[in-house]
C-alpha cells in the first residue's frame, strides 16, 4: 500500500509476538481480555494486568461480506468478530467463504495462518478464521 | 454550559459533488453565508476565536490543515484558531470547543466552521481512506483491520441488529426512504430524489447486509456557526438559539474490545452527559439530527440517545413516528443519507438545521415544536469510539 | 539413528485438472493437482502441517531446538525468512537453530539429513523438519501442468518415535533436467523424457537405493513399501526392475491427484503410507531432483498404533476438493494481474 509502513518496519516487528504467538492481555480486576499487550486495561484503567495467550478457537459473534475492499484486495472479503474460547473477542477475516449464506452467528471457527498481503516483495502473515467442520 | 452560550448565526453551502469548488472556496462561501445570516449584523472583527473542523488531514490529497488554514481562508489573522479533528464528530466537536471558549468567559464571540473536500479523489478511494488504510498506519496489524471502515463496521452491527433485535433489511431501507424524502425538501441536501424500499434493496451490495443506498454518499461541503455569550445575544438577533448541553462520549478504539454490537457506548455516554448538563430528559426533545452514515446506524442512534428502548426503534420507524410530520422527526434535513457527509462539515451542518428549525425558518420541512428543543448527534472515529451530542433550545 | 516422533501434512483444497492448464498450448497432460488459495503460500501451508505434526507427536513445542525447513519455492533469494516464522509461532528462543534449505527438489531431504546428522553429533535433541512447496511455473510449460502445492512436517528425535531411520545414502552427479534461473521467475525443464528419466531420474534413484540397500544389507523384496519421488505416475516404475522391487510395493500415486509436490513429493507420499503402516514394516524412500537422490530406509515402530488417533490423514486433505477454472488459476498464480492504474 503506498504510504503505509513496509513489512520490514518496526510497526510489524513490534506486533510479531502479538500476531504470531497470540499473546494478549487479561485484566485481573475487571476480567477484560484483549490484544495487543498493554500495561493499562483499556476497559477500566487498572494496572493489574498480565499477559494472556489467546485461544485459537471460538464462535462467530457477527460478520459482514465486504464487496468494496481496500485497493489491491479482491472482493469479497469476510470480516468477522469472534467470541474466543476462554474469553475475549478477536477481529479478523473469514477465509474459504464467499457468501453470507455460508456463515451463521454461532458457527465454530478456528484460526489458520494465512498470507494477508504482500508489499515490496515481502509477505505479511496473520491469522484468519476458517469454519470448523463438524465431525 | 446551560445558560451561557447562544447561537446567533448559521451558514451553509449546498452539499454535493462540488468539483468546481476547492476547500478554500467552500470555506469562504460558508463563512460569508454565516456572517450574512446574523439578523442585526456582525462585523468580522467581532469574532474573537475560531475552531476549524476538518477531518481528512492528508488522506484525500488535502494536506493536513491547521489553524492558519482557516484564518487565511476567512481573512482574519488576528485571532487564535485551532483545527479540530475527532473522527466523524469533528464538526460537532468544533462547535463544542467554540461553546467552551465562550462559556469559559475568555471569548465573547467565537466561530465554528467545518469543511471537507472528499471528491478530489474517486469515491472508492475516499471511502477506503475513511477506513484507516490497511492497519499498519494505525499501529495495528492488517490481519485485524482489513475490510474495516465505515461500511464494514456498521455492517457488523447491522448483522447483529438483525440477529438480536429481529431487524430486517426492509427496516434499514425505510430509513433511506424517510431521509431521501426529507432531502427533497431541503435546498442544501446533496441528494434531492425520493427512493423506495425496493430501490434500496435492489441497489448493489456494498458490504452485506448494507446496500449502496443504505450508505451515505461521499460529499463536499462546508458550514459555519457563530456563538456568543448568552447575555450578549440580543445585540445580534431577537431570536437566538441557546446551547443547553454539549458533550463528547467515548468508547474503546478497537472493535474487538466492544461489549455489544447493537449499541454504541460512545453515543450513550455523549447523550447521557449532555442531558445531565441540560437538565432535560430524552422525552423533552422535539426533533433530532442523528448520524445516519448508514441506515442501520440511525436505528441504533435512536435507541442509544434514549428515544426508544433497544429493539423498539424499527417498529416506531415503520409506523412513521420519525417522519417529518411524525411524533419525533429524525433528520428533517435529509440526514447524512440524503444531505451528505462531508466529514468535518457534517456536525456543523446538522447544527445549522437545528438553528433554522428552532427559529421556525425551515420552510417546507419545518417540524412541529412543543418544547422548542432539538438535539444533534455524530458518532465515528476509530471503531466509532467517539460521539458528539449537542442540545439546542429556543429558550434559555 | 533418530526417527519420526510425529508427522503432519497439509494440502490446499483447490484443484485444477492438469489438462486445463495446457489446453491453450497443447493437450497431453492427465490427472489433476492441488492449487494454493489466494491467501495461502509456502508459509501458511507449512503452518498447518506443523500444527498437525506437533499434535501427532504430542510433544511440548519448547522441546524443539532446531528448525530445518526445505523448499524449492522460497519467495526469497536472500534471507532465511521462513524458518524463523515457525520459531516465532512456537515461541522458541533465539538459540534455536532456524535454517532454510532452499532451491532444490532435494531441499527437504537435505534438511532431514542435516537434522539427523545434528542429532547424531549430539548438537540437537529434537528437530522440526518442515517441507513446503508451491513452485512458480509459467503458462504453457510442462511444469505448470504438473506442479502441485502441499506441505509436510516431521518432528525428528530419539524418544517415543513411531518410525526410525535405519540408514541414508546420497548419490549425486552434475546433471541438469530442471532449473529456475534467478533471472527467470519460473521453473524450466529440459524435458527430453527419455534422456531425463533414464539418465536423471532412474540412474540416480537406482544408485542411491542400491547403496542404501547395501548399507542395511537388505534386498528390494524386504521393503513393504517403496516411496519414490513422483514427478508423474510413470516414473517410479522405471528403477524397480533393477532393484528387485515389485510394482505392488510402490506407494499409491499422488502425482495425478495432488500434482508434482517437488521437494515434498516423497515425504507427503511417505505420510500417506505411514497413515496405514503397521509395526515392523520397512519402507524404502528415495527423492530425486536435478542430478541428486537421497535414499533412506525407515522401520515402523509399535508407537505408531498408539498415536494413530491423533493423525490428520493425507486422505482427508486429498478428499477436500474445490475445482477452479483456468482463469482463476492464472489469477491465483499471478500470471495475469490487474493493471495498477
Amino acid at each position: 500500500m503506498p504510504g503505509a509502513p513496509a513489512p520490514a518496519s518496526p510497526v510489524y516487528w513490534r506486533l510479531n509476538t502479538g500476531v504470531y504467538r497470540l499473546i494478549g492481555m487479561k485484566c485481573n480486576d475487571c476480567g477484560h481480555i484483549s490484544y495487543p499487550v498493554k500495561k493499562i486495561c483499556s476497559e477500566c484503567g487498572s494496572l493489574n494486568v498480565e499477559e494472556y495467550k489467546l485461544s485459537k478457537r471460538g464462535t462467530v459473534h457477527t460478520y459482514c461480506v465486504q464487496w468494496a475492499p481496500p485497493p489491491g484486495f479482491e472482493a469479497p472479503i469476510v470480516p468477522i468478530i469472534v467470541d474466543m474460547d476462554g474469553g475475549g473477542r478477536y477481529q479478523g477475516l473469514l477465509t474459504e467463504v464467499a457468501s453470507p449464506e455460508a456463515v451463521k452467528i454461532g458457527d465454530k471457527v478456528e484460526m489458520v495462518l494465512r498470507k494477508v498481503m504482500t508489499d515490496r516483495g515481502l509477505n505479511v502473515y496473520g491469522y484468519k478464521f476458517r469454519l470448523v467442520e463438524e465431525e | 454550559m446551560r445558560g451561557k452560550v447562544a447561537v446567533i448565526g448559521a451558514g451553509k453551502i449546498r452539499f454535493g459533488e462540488l468539483f468546481e469548488m476547492s476547500l478554500g472556496d467552500m470555506v469562504e462561501q460558508a463563512y460569508l453565508n454565516c456572517l450574512n445570516s446574523v439578523d442585526k449584523g456582525i462585523a468580522p472583527k467581532e469574532i474573537k476565536a475560531a475552531w476549524f473542523g476538518h477531518w481528512s488531514g492528508g488522506f484525500i490529497g488535502q494536506g493536513a490543515m491547521c489553524g492558519a488554514s482557516l484564518a487565511s481562508f476567512i481573512g482574519n489573522l488576528e485571532i487564535p484558531v485551532t483545527r479540530v479533528e475527532n473522527g466523524c464528530p469533528t464538526g460537532g466537536d468544533a462547535f463544542r470547543h467554540a461553546c467552551l471558549g465562550v462559556a469559559s468567559g475568555v471569548y465573547d464571540v467565537a466561530l465554528a466552521l467545518g469543511a471537507e473536500k472528499m471528491r478530489d479523489k474517486p469515491a472508492a478511494e475516499s471511502l477506503g481512506a475513511a477506513g484507516g488504510g490497511g492497519g499498519s498506519e494505525m499501529g495495528l496489524h492488517p490481519s485485524w483491520m482489513l475490510g474495516m471502515g465505515g461500511p464494514g463496521i456498521q455492517a457488523l452491527h447491522a448483522t447483529r441488529q438483525m440477529h438480536e433485535l429481529g431487524y430486517t433489511m426492509e427496516n434499514f431501507a425505510r430509513v433511506a426512504v424517510k431521509n431521501h424524502h426529507n432531502g427533497t425538501l431541503c435546498p442544501y441536501a446533496h441528494y434531492q430524489f425520493e427512493v423506495t424500499i425496493e430501490r434500496v434493496l435492489g441497489s448493489y451490495i456494498v458490504c452485506w447486509p448494507l446496500h449502496l443506498l443504505d450508505c451515505c454518499p461521499q460529499t463536499d461541503g462546508a458550514a459555519a456557526l457563530i456563538v456568543c455569550r448568552a447575555d450578549l445575544a440580543k445585540k445580534y438577533t431577537d431570536k437566538p438559539v441557546y446551547v443547553l448541553g454539549s458533550n463528547i462520549g467515548i468508547d474503546h478504539k478497537n472493535l474487538w474490545d466492544r461489549n455489544s454490537f447493537v449499541e454504541q457506548l460512545s453515543t450513550v455516554r455523549a447523550a447521557r452527559g449532555a442531558y445531565e448538563m441540560a437538565g432535560i430528559k430524552p422525552s423533552d426533545v422535539d426533533f433530532a439530527e442523528l448520524h445516519d452514515c448508514f441506515t442501520n446506524t440511525e436505528l441504533m442512534n435512536i435507541e442509544d440517545v434514549g428515544f426508544a428502548r433497544k429493539g423498539e426503534a424499527a417498529g416506531m420507524l415503520m409506523n412513521g413516528e420519525f417522519d417529518i410530520d411524525g411524533r419525533l422527526p429524525i433528520n428533517p434535513s435529509g440526514g447524512l443519507k440524503a444531505h451528505g457527509h462531508p466529514i468535518g462539515a457534517t456536525g456543523v451542518g446538522q447544527l445549522c438545521e437545528l438553528f433554522w428549525q428552532l427559529r421556525e425558518e425551515a420552510d417546507k420541512r419545518q417540524v412541529k415544536l412543543k418544547n422548542g428543543i432539538g438535539t444533534q448527534h455524530n458518532v465515528g472515529g476509530d471503531a466509532f469510539g467517539v460521539s458528539a451530542y449537542n442540545i439546542l433550545s429556543r429558550s434559555i | 539413528m533418530a526417527g519420526i516422533i510425529g508427522y503432519g501434512v497439509y494440502i490446499p483444497r483447490y484443484r485444477i485438472e492438469q489438462k486445463e492448464t495446457q489446453i491453450p498450448w497443447s493437450s497431453w497432460a492427465g490427472g489433476e493437482k492441488a492449487v494454493c488459495g489466494a491467501d495461502e503460500d509456502v508459509v501458511t501451508m507449512a503452518a498447518e502441517a506443523t500444527e498437525n505434526a506437533i499434535k501427532h507427536a504430542a510433544i511440548d513445542p519448547a522441546q524443539i531446538d532446531t528448525i530445518y525447513l526445505g523448499t524449492a519455492s522460497s519467495p526469497y533469494i536472500e534471507g532465511h525468512l521462513l524458518s524463523p516464522i515457525f520459531a516465532e509461532i512456537l515461541g522458541l528462543p533465539p538459540e534455536v537453530r532456524a535454517v532454510d534449505y532452499s532451491g532444490s527438489l532435494n531441499a527437504l531431504a537435505m534438511a532431514l539429513l542435516g537434522c539427523l546428522d545434528a542429532i547424531e553429533a549430539k548438537n540437537t535433541k529434537c528437530g522440526l523438519v518442515i517441507g513446503t512447496e508451491n513452485r512458480m511455473t509459467a503458462p504453457g510449460t510442462e511444469s505448470d501442468a504438473s506442479s502441485g502445492a502441499g506441505a509436510v512436517t516431521m518432528v525428528i528425535g530419539t524418544e517415543d518415535t513411531i518410525a526410525d531411520f535405519e540408514a541414508v545414502h546420497t548419490y549425486s552427479t552434475l546433471f541438469i533436467d530442471r532449473w529456475e534461473a534467478a533471472q527467470d521467475g519460473w521453473v524450466s525443464n529440459y524435458f527430453d523424457y527419455r534422456f531425463d528419466r533414464e539418465y536423471g531420474y532412474k540412474k540416480h534413484i537406482t544408485g542411491a537405493s542400491k547403496g542404501l540397500m547395501q548399507k542395511v544389507d537388505k534386498k528390494g523384496q524386504d521393503f513393504t513399501y517403496v516411496v519414490f519421488q513422483q514427478p508423474d505416475d510413470r516414473s517410479p516404475n522405471l528403477p524397480i526392475k533393477e532393484l528387485g522391487i515389485q510394482a505392488e510395493q510402490l506407494a499409491p500415486s499422488i502425482a495425478s491427484t495432488l500434482g508434482d509436490l517437488g521437494s515434498c513429493s516423497a515425504f507427503v507420499s511417505l505420510a500417506g503410507v505411514l497413515d496405514k503402516a503397521k509395526p515392523g514394516e520397512r519402507i524404502l524412500l528415495a527423492t530425486y531432483g536435478s542430478g541428486g537422490s537421497n535414499a533412506m530406509s525407515i522401520t515402523v515402530n509399535k508407537a505408531i498404533d498408539k498415536k494413530r488417533k491423533r493423525i490428520v490423514p493425507l486422505e482427508k486433505y486429498a478428499a477436500q476438493k474445490d475445482y477452479i477454472t483456468y482463469v482463476s488459476y492464472l489469477k491465483l498464480r499471478e500470471m495475469i494481474k490487474r493493471a495498477p492504474y
